[in-house]
Formats: structure tokens, sequence, C-alpha cells
């Protein structure tokens, strides 16, 4: 297995699970049951408070989406399909710019943390370095 | 190798030379991508499911268990005779309408059968559809850090419609604690501080815990109890509770 498809590989599952993690709060968002969290964190505050919403859609449902979008091109990578990165770098950098935000937020406003939110923003800076890494633009 | 059979499968189907070649070559990917997606889901949906149904097991019911001790010997700020065999606790939210008018149900009932009645107010702010709640809770503990608790209980309840909507609540809250005569600069320390919000998270983790999914919710000696608008019924119960504890 050659460099490439192995950090492809590593993407696949970053997004497998990125999209476990943020669906697993999507349906906490629904069911408003208590998420187990470590005893440093403050899930239910974060999950409760009102940055985690754009309307009435939790912002875990739009991560789902995102975490879908990265298994589809490293899928599509995967079998062949060279220029498919290119359509998730931008969404990556987008989510990049949103989990800066997110984390800020965390960090300053509500000075409190979510694990499920850290996970997620540990796969979204992992997804972006693959990409960066990969160098999609250059390809053919 | 991968590549080359790829690019030469793309050309194919560019040229339409093969089309059952292209269904197949997206075809794969596309299955494999629906599995994964269907598994990520169903994976989340039984780890939250699990959990769910784990504080089932663990607290079936308010009215069977021994370890819902936190209904029927519980801690938290009281009023009435401290002593009492007969305890109602009630989980409220500050900016919840109904609340505020089971506040003045409860301490008119209270004013009348406090000697034989044991009332605690715990914590169940519902942030998703009531922004300032969590603050207002906030401001109530930092107040009990300087045993004014109830009056600021009180205030807010009275003067939520003044504060309910606004966006910067604080401002408010720092004038009723002047009115209230607390230490200013301790009640702004307060209601940021840790052991504040600790103790609200305990409230609403008991409140999950008694399965407590709106507000107000009343149990009476553990028992969960009706939010009857008819102020007579709800102090019949109440006085009924008092009369099976003598």
């Amino acid at each position: 297995m050659s460099k490439t498809q192995s950090l492809t590989l590593i993407m696949v599952l970053a997004g497998f699970i990125g999209m476990i993690d943020s669906a697993y709060i999507g349906f906490n968002s629904l069911g408003g049951t208590l998420l187990p969290c470590g005893p440093a964190s403050k899930c239910h505050e974060v999950l409760n408070s009102s940055y985690s919403h754009v309307g009435n859609i939790s912002i875990a449902w739009l991560g789902f989406l995102f975490y879908f979008a990265i298994s589809t091109s490293s899928v599509f990578r995967l079998w062949g399909f060279q220029q498919a990165f290119r359509f998730t770098l931008v969404a990556s950098l987008v989510a990049f710019l949103v989990t800066t935000y997110l984390l800020y937020i965390q960090a300053f406003i509500l000075q409190a943390f979510c694990d499920y939110c850290l996970l997620s923003a540990f796969l979204v800076m992992l997804i972006l370095g693959l990409h960066l890494f990969l160098r999609p633009w250059k390809e053919n | 190798m991968l590549k080359a059979t790829s690019r030469e499968k793309v050309r194919s189907m560019k040229r339409g030379k093969n089309p059952k070649r292209k269904s197949r070559s997206v075809g794969k990917p596309l299955i494999v991508l629906v599995l994964a997606a269907v598994v990520a889901l169903g994976t989340a949906y039984y780890l939250q499911h699990e959990q769910a149904t784990k504080s089932d097991h663990s607290e079936p019911s308010t009215k069977q268990l021994p370890n819902t001790h936190f209904l029927t010997n519980p801690a938290g700020w009281s009023k009435g005779n401290s002593i009492a065999k007969t305890v109602l606790v009630e989980f409220g939210d500050f900016q919840c309408g109904a609340c505020a008018a089971a506040s003045s149900r409860v301490s008119r009932i209270t004013k009348k059968h406090g000697s034989r009645l044991k009332v605690i107010f715990k914590q169940y702010p519902m942030q998703k559809s009531h922004g300032n709640s969590m603050l207002a809770a906030q401001a109530a503990e930092a107040a009990g850090q300087q045993l004014r608790f109830w009056e600021m209980h009180d205030l807010l309840f009275e003067r939520q419609s003044d504060w309910a909507e606004i966006p910067d609540a604080h401002t408010l809250f720092f004038k009723y604690a002047e009115e209230l005569r607390l230490d200013p600069g301790r009640f702004k320390r307060d209601l940021r501080d840790n052991t504040v919000r600790k103790k609200i998270y305990r409230d609403m983790m008991e409140g999950q815990l008694a399965q407590v999914h709106s507000v107000p919710t009343f149990f009476l000696n553990g028992k969960r109890i009706s939010n009857s608008r008819d102020e007579a019924e709800f102090e019949q119960k109440i006085v009924d509770g008092i009369r099976s504890d003598q």
C-alpha cells in the first residue's frame, strides 16, 4: 500500500469516526439524555447552549454532513478518482474555521469544554492536515 | 496499477463504450459509503439508546427505587419545616411561566402548611428553550451563597417578564442583588463560580435520573405528583401527603 493510500485510509477512518461522533451528539439533541462526559468536561452546558444550534438544527448534524462528504471523497479517492479531494479541500478549510470559532466559544464564552466536541475538533484538524499533505490541487 | 485501471474506466465511461462498467465503478464506492453511513448512524443511535436504557434501568421509577434518596431525603434550598416528614421537591426553571405561577401557589401552601411541610427547590433550567434560564439559576445560587436564595427566587419569578427575553440579563440580576443588599463583588464572583455551576448540574442530573421532562415537576415524598393549575386540588394532594405521614 502506497503512502497516499495509507493516508487516504486514515481519512476514511477519520470520516467514519466523525460520523459516529456527530450522529451521537445529534441523536442526543433530539432525545436530551445527559451524555457521559469526562470529569473535567461540561458536555451538558456546551451542547445545550444557544451556540449548539443553527435555527432548530443541531450543529452536530451539519458536522455529520461534513464527515459524510469526507468519507465520500476518501472512498472515491481509494477507488482511483484522483481529483476527489479537490471537492473537500474547501469544505475542510471551512470546517477548520468553524471549529476554531467553536473552540473559542467553549474556551472564552461558555468556559466549558465538551469531550465529543474536542474529538470532532481533532478530527477536523487531522482531515485538513491530510488534505494539505496530499496536495489535491496538484493532482490531475 | 489501481490508478491506471481507474483512468481506463473513466475514459471508457466518457466514450460511452461500456455503460455497464460506469455503474460498476461508481457503484462499489457508493455501496461502501451507504453502508458506512448506515453503520455510523446505527452505532451512534445504539450508543445513545444504550445510555438512555442504562439510566432507565438504574433509576426506572421514582416510586420504587431506594436510590432516589435525593427525592425523599433531598439536599438543597429548603423552606417550611426543615424536620417535617412530608417533603415536596420542585424541579423548576426561573424562565418558565408555569414555574412562576406554581411558585406563587407553593408559597401560599407553604405559608398555610409550613409547620408540617418541607419544600425543596431544585434547579432545572431548560436552556434550549429558555436562553437566560441558566444565568438566572446561577444568580439564585449566587444569592444563596449569601443566604438570600429564596429572596432572589421570589424576585426572579416576580420579574420574570423583565429579564426573560433580554440579551444581557446580567445587568438586571446585579440590580436585583443590590436590591437584596448582597455584597456585589461576591455576587459577581459567585455568579460564574464553578461551585455554583456544579450545584446546578447536580440538580439537573438528579432531575434526569428522576425522569423530569418538563418544568415544573413536583415530587411529594419521592412520588411524582402532577402540577395541577387548580390550587385547591394541588393543595389537597399535599394535605393528603401530610395526613398519611402522621
